[in-house]
């Protein structure tokens, strides 16, 4: 936990330290801005915010600070793991000692939370919220994702723009291995040959290819999205679209794409290419031994630019697209519509304080704001406004991601905005022990065998979770269908409008 | 006299006991209840509603494979640990107890070091030297010829548990070793005198002399290492977090996985988490009843004793 409340004196001294620290990272210097004061704010208010930390940790520390010290206010701020968010939100709530503002646990929606009382609407704590929305991209705000019988609950500042398995790859040992994946994607046959050619290089001081392999979510991602890259198409990442082709309704698992992802991984596994002990690594821990020059690639998220960029400047990195199927074939990756879930911000019901989180929230929403996020963030978590990703002072690395994900990347359909009630399947779903990121995990550690076999078995096991979860919805008195996840008229290649429902 | 008589007779010793009380109603008893009653309930921990659903949890986790599984992963790591634990620090305790071994006392205390290391670092510090990238035990193998490639202790579903288990026996050997340490003072000076003068030594002393006066201690310290055995969250959590692929899923991370830690977007099971915790812990009570029985039963044979 941090106060964030400082003598004049203190202030300026960590403010100078601070913006030191922010200029190394961005390799750029800003002037800072503050949000216009919009409310009646009491004096030695005390305000507390909890989000997931990371990169938004360094732009909150130093935002709150300054932001405290203009309105004399204490702001404790309370970057903590997704694991202690899942206990300390809900803690709070049943308590009623909650943060002012939360991000909700990840396995928990925000229909959910308005449904359970956990949140209440901000606007009336931001002046003519109507003309501010405005500033957003079309599909930032919707009804049953952030907007609740007319009512704002839910901040979308960042975009969902972006995947988490991209290829980064030390230069040196790229070049060495004769390939130039900037030029073009590699194919799963050219991966699997620089990994067993950087580590045959490396002979035994570095290796082909790094994962956080104890990380278990980092097997769906990469499988997920190298399948989807290769063209099997599957929705968003929520419960409802998921590794589940939205044209038909059926999951995916089983799917030629996903079967030729695990494959690459079973076959590098097999040449002895991947880093040593990866699958006790947590993908901090993997992500850390690439600019050290233990790893020639990894598959990772645009988080790790503006860090490596900052804190080793003379780690030569690029980046690419993840590898691409043998046959050129390339699809789309689908996202949900709206911002970032995990960063979705909400205000909590039992606040006394939403004329701090209106200015806040407000701010966060203007170019100013989303500029002042863009440079230090980066394209780590890029701002959910455009004209902030243009204006914005990003390194050539984080424009070329931005620019991936433009080319990558297209908006899918969202069954929640069809039918709100599905919130109440996606609360009532519990996923199979033996899931998709654990089925991965097994067959590269080889306690499970037979790909195929164990992908049609997880097709089923998902069927059955899913069937279950509408079952005790429906059992609630949620009017809802199974047949409501297929939109016949999606187009995987192309952005899916509110005028496509 | 009657439990009236009694507690107006002792009414001082019983007052001094309620804070004790109310501590433990506090941190024991009421988490004892409140397991009970969440265990009864389908409840993610999120909404307000708890569904009282009686015995389903415990009917469902009968038939689960991965509480199965972890509940033997835990029995595999009580037998695993406990018999190597009790053997070895025996052997050091008898070593460390001659009295002309002059720097016993230093070797007491280097042994009990890790005892008195926070675990989390020991678990880290254990993934460190274990890893298949220049990690010192494995640098160590390799150079001297015992293996060609190196072994990824943690990283492997056959070696994952061996390896936990041996870093466990090495982090609590100290403290049985205390424990024998203690029993070995019970023996009196006359038995080493008449020993010595019988030319009884080595192993034969050992055996035939010290051991079966130090037997009654065997039993305590046989369960408090078990129920310590079936503790081991913190350790496995810093090492393997129940992997790769459930391998080193003990009960207790099973628990905290189903109530705190679900993957894939799904929600808590606090209510199945907490059926699963009391059956765990129905487990614990019966090692630590069957402590108290032999401790009771000590006393009534140990000569001497007011029973």
């Amino acid at each position: 936990m941090s106060s964030i409340h400082v003598s004049r004196r203190s202030f300026l001294a960590g403010a100078s330290a601070i913006a030191a620290t922010t200029t190394f990272g961005s390799n750029v210097s800003h002037a800072k801005s503050l949000p216009t004061p919009l409310n009646n704010i009491p004096k030695g208010t005390k305000f507390r915010w909890v989000d997931s930390g990371d990169q938004k940790a360094t732009f909150f520390k130093e935002f709150f600070e300054r932001y405290g010290e203009a309105r004399d206010i204490d702001i404790i701020y309370d970057p903590l793991p997704w694991n202690e968010i899942a206990k300390v939100v809900p803690l709070g709530v049943r308590n009623r000692t909650a943060h002012d503002v939360f991000v909700l646990p990840r396995n928990f929606s925000l229909a959910d939370a308005v449904n359970q009382g956990w949140v209440q609407p901000f606007d009336d704590f931001i002046p003519n919220i109507g003309e501010w929305k405005k500033g957003f991209p079309a599909g930032a705000f919707l009804p049953g994702i952030n907007e609740f019988e007319g009512k704002t609950y839910g901040l979308p500042f960042t975009s969902n723009k972006r995947y988490a398995s991209h290829l980064l790859y030390n230069r040196t040992y790229m070049e060495s291995a004769g390939y130039d994946p900037e030029s073009r994607p590699l194919t799963h046959h050219e991966f699997r040959d620089a990994a067993r050619k950087i580590t045959e290089a490396g002979q035994g001081r570095y290796f082909g290819f790094i994962i956080g392999g104890s990380q278990l979510n980092r097997w769906a991602d990469v499988v997920r999205n190298l399948g989807r890259i290769g063209g099997a198409s599957a929705g968003g990442d929520g419960i409802l679209d998921a590794d589940i082709d939205l044209r038909t309704g059926e999951y995916v698992f089983d799917s030629d794409e996903y079967i030729a992802a695990i494959e690459l991984l079973l076959s590098m596994q097999s040449d002895r290419s991947m880093f040593p002990g990866f699958i006790n690594l947590n993908a901090p821990q993997a992500r850390a031994y690439m600019p050290q020059g233990a790893a020639g690639m990894i598959l990772q998220g645009p988080w790790n630019i503006p860090s490596w960029e900052g804190q080793n400047p003379e780690f030569d990195f690029g980046l690419s697209s993840a590898p691409v199927l043998q046959t050129g074939k390339q699809g789309k990756l689908t996202i949900s519509q709206g911002g970032a879930k995990p960063n979705t911000l909400s205000l909590w019901s039992g606040s006394e304080n939403g004329a701090v989180a209106g200015e806040i929230f407000h701010y966060l929403g203007t170019v100013d704001g989303q500029i002042e996020w863009a440079n230090v963030v980066g394209a780590g978590d890029p701002p959910i406004i455009p004209e902030a990703v243009d204006k914005a002072d990003l390194s050539p690395r984080s424009k070329r991601v931005l620019n991936l994900f433009n080319d990558q990347i297209r908006v899918g359909p969202n069954p929640l905005v069809r039918n709100g009630d599905l919130a109440k399947v996606v609360a009532s779903y519990i996923a199979p022990d033996v899931n998709f990121a654990r089925t991965v995990q097994g067959l590269v550690a080889g306690e499970l065998s037979g790909i195929k076999e164990q992908m049609a078995k997880l097709k089923d096991r998902y069927d059955t979770a899913l069937d279950t979860a509408f079952a005790k919805a429906k059992a609630n008195g949620a009017r809802v269908d199974r047949s409501e996840l297929v939109f016949t008229n999606w187009n995987p290649n192309v952005d899916f409008g509110a005028a496509d429902y | 006299m009657s439990i009236l008589e009694t507690l107006r007779v002792y009414r001082f010793h019983y007052f001094m006991m309620l804070p004790g009380l109310l501590l433990a109603g506090l941190f024991v008893f009421y988490p004892i209840l409140a397991a009970i009653f969440y265990a009864m309930h389908e409840w993610s921990g999120f909404t307000a509603k708890k569904v009282f659903n009686g015995f389903d949890n415990f009917l469902i986790l009968f038939q689960d494979p991965i509480f199965w599984n972890a509940f033997g992963r835990s029995i595999v790591f009580l037998i695993g640990t406990v018999p190597l634990q009790m053997t070895i620090s025996l052997a050091l305790a008898m070593i460390l107890n001659m009295q002309l071994l002059k720097l016993s006392t230093v070797f007491r205390t280097m042994i009990f070091l890790p005892v008195v290391t926070p675990v989390a670092v020991i678990g880290i510090i254990w993934t460190f030297l274990l890893s298949p990238f220049n990690g010192p035990v494995n640098s160590l193998l390799l150079d001297i010829g015992l293996v060609s490639q190196p072994i990824d202790f943690l990283g492997s579903t056959n070696s994952v548990m061996p390896s936990v288990i041996g870093v466990y026996v090495w982090k609590w050997l100290g403290i049985t070793m205390i424990y024998w340490l203690a029993a070995l003072q019970t023996v009196p000076d006359d038995v080493y005198d008449a020993a010595r003068l019988d030319n009884c030594k080595g192993y034969r002393l050992a055996f035939y002399v010290i051991l079966p006066i130090i037997k009654p201690f065997l039993l305590a310290i046989l369960l408090i290492s078990s129920v310590a055995a079936l503790n081991v969250f913190p350790l496995i959590m810093s090492m393997t977090n129940g992997g790769p692929f459930f391998s080193s899923e003990v009960m207790e991370i099973f628990i905290y996985r189903t109530a705190f830690a679900t993957d894939d977007g799904s929600i808590p099971q606090l209510g199945y988490a907490a059926a699963a915790g009391v059956l765990f812990g129905a487990v614990l009570l019966g090692l630590t009843a069957l402590k108290g029985h032999s401790t009771l039963r000590d006393r009534k044979t140990t000569p001497g004793s007011d029973a």
